[in-house]
């Protein structure tokens, strides 16, 4: 057992030293996303870690699927964001297959359909998914005077974006809305400037997300996930994934969870403890996105105010 | 004063030319006035005759600060050729907004750009089909020197994707009262007052957005 925990932290040495050229050896590894919230929140864990139990963490940008094969070495301690549904084949293989990862049981609740601004729920009427199929009320999100409006649906490299244009023929209102792909920025770009004008702007859209705190935006109601009604088949696996596929229901609900490695266990059970407390709520993983995102505020300082603001909370992520 | 006449008679002549063109459908420009707050159309007829009467465009196209809240960083410039405004973000959800002229059928193109370089009263060469059937074009095949009758006015920035020219720039014109129109080929005009304040105020490699505008009129960039 000895033996193999040094060996397990000469390897996380050597990591940390090939990733970061540090010479300190920190206690820990977490691992961060390259989004906002995920950059936010693997910060704040860090500085809440030092504060709350005395330990050193190294906050180490990796890609999921790096993330998953440290945490199943040992590489990697925390990834502070494991997405599901999206996630689940990981989940399957390292959390219920092999057990060297372990979610914790807090989940932040997540989101994803169509969006308004409220001059199109407001001045047109767009409240519902129904109303997109209402060609008097897209000709309002007219933006080229063919009398058909645009919908962004997300960028070309999402599988999201392959599934919205099947919701799009499935509900009916990709007969009367142009369906746009395009970079992420280009789609909210788009939106700062509908809403700089007061235009109507209806779009794809995920929560938590900066944009519901720089404009106001109202989501779309829609028919409940039901999985009978949810066929859908990827470009990349069949080339008539478009025919093949139908889903005139909303998104299946979505959430998040911190992932650690299970070994800590053994060698941090207070860090466990910790992690297995920490309750972000969907409005504060907003509120992260927008400070990096929008004000532009630096990862680390912002998790050192956070962690400052939250002092009683975060004591009591390592006390319960 | 001479130069001012040959000017407006140029540019009376363009304008002429440019109305002949048969023009495809596309989306009537409107002008948003804010004292009503409705939105009212506006034709290269109503421009013209503006621009005689005010030398000037109309308040929607001049140069303004407007709020503009986004998660684009400032020095970031954002297209919108529906609206035909360019927007420069700056600091505090705000940006500079300019009126602009687009292509004759819409923009024809979306996407993420970047300044890859600029230029003061550029050179303009005409593309080798217009050479072929504009004997006054053909008079530049060689390239016409920059100066108040050249098409691309008195600044241009050259839109770039990585390292490679788009062909398509933002620059000024000697014809300022088609801002808020479809007239161009495919190029982002200004006023050149307008052009000068905005080459003076961007670094070279600024991030360009240029907006959507349906699907049947764009092409990824």
């Amino acid at each position: 057992m000895m033996g193999r925990a040094t060996f397990r932290g000469l390897l996380a040495v050597g990591f940390s030293a090939l990733l970061t050229c540090a010479a300190s050896a920190a206690d820990l590894t977490i691992a961060m996303p390259n989004w906002a919230s995920g950059q936010a929140s693997a910060n704040i864990l860090k500085v809440g870690i030092k504060q709350a139990l005395g330990l050193d963490a190294d906050v180490v940008e990796m890609g999921t699927l790096i993330a998953f094969n440290g945490l199943d070495t040992g590489k990697v301690d925390v990834h502070p964001e494991v997405w599901l549904p999206n996630l689940n084949n990981l989940v399957d293989r390292y959390v219920k297959g092999s057990g060297t990862v372990t979610l914790s049981p807090v989940s932040v609740p997540a989101w994803q359909g169509i969006c308004a601004n409220r001059t199109a729920a407001d001045k047109i009427g767009i409240k519902d998914i129904a109303d997109l199929s209402d060609p008097k009320k897209t000709v309002a999100l007219d933006t080229n005077g063919d009398g058909k409006g645009e919908l962004w649906i997300g960028a070309e490299t999402w599988s999201s974006t392959a599934i919205e244009r099947v919701r799009a023929n499935s509900y009916g209102y990709a007969k009367n809305l142009d369906l746009l792909e395009m970079p992420e920025d280009v789609g909210m770009a788009a939106v700062d400037a509908a809403e700089a004008v007061e235009k109507p702007i209806v779009f794809a859209c995920y929560a938590p997300s900066a944009v519901f705190k720089l404009h106001q935006i109202v989501r779309l109601t829609e028919p409940p996930y039901d999985p009978a009604k949810w066929k859908i088949v990827l470009p990349s696996e069949d080339p008539a994934w478009l025919a093949k596929s139908s889903a005139d229901v909303g998104w299946d609900a979505a959430s998040y969870r911190i992932a650690y490695a299970s070994s800590l266990k053994q060698r941090h059970p207070d860090v466990v403890r910790f992690l297995e407390h920490v309750d972000f709520t969907p409005d504060e993983a907003i509120d992260m996105s927008y400070a990096l995102q929008v004000e532009r505020k630096e990862p680390l300082a912002y998790a050192e105010q956070w962690v400052k603001d939250h002092a009683d909370r975060v004591k009591g992520w390592a006390k319960q | 004063m001479t130069d001012r006449r040959k000017l407006l008679k140029t540019g009376a002549l363009l304008f002429g030319v440019s109305l002949l063109a048969a023009l495809p459908a596309v989306a009537q420009t409107q002008v948003y006035d804010p004292k009503t707050r409705k939105w009212g159309n506006y034709d290269k007829t109503e421009a013209y005759k503006y621009w005689r009467k005010n030398k000037q465009v109309p308040p929607a196209f001049r140069r303004q600060v407007v709020r503009f809240r986004t998660a684009e960083q400032p020095g970031t410039i954002i297209i919108d050729g529906n609206q035909h405004f360019l927007y420069l973000v700056q600091p505090n959800q705000t940006a500079i907004r300019y009126g602009i002229g687009v292509g004759r059928e819409g923009f024809g193109w979306a996407g993420i750009v970047r300044v890859g370089r600029v230029a003061e009263w550029p050179t303009w060469t005409p593309p080798a089909e217009m050479v072929a059937r504009d004997p006054k074009a053909a008079k530049w095949a060689g390239g016409q020197p920059g100066g108040p009758d050249n098409p691309l006015g008195a600044r241009a920035l050259y839109l770039y994707e990585g390292d490679h020219d788009t062909i398509y720039r933002i620059h000024g014109t000697p014809e300022p009262w088609t801002m808020g129109l479809n007239v161009s080929s495919g190029c982002i005009r200004m006023v050149n007052d307008d052009i000068i304040d905005l080459h003076s105020r961007i670094q070279v490699g600024a991030k360009v957005i240029v907006l959507m505008q349906g699907a049947a009129l764009y092409k990824g960039v």
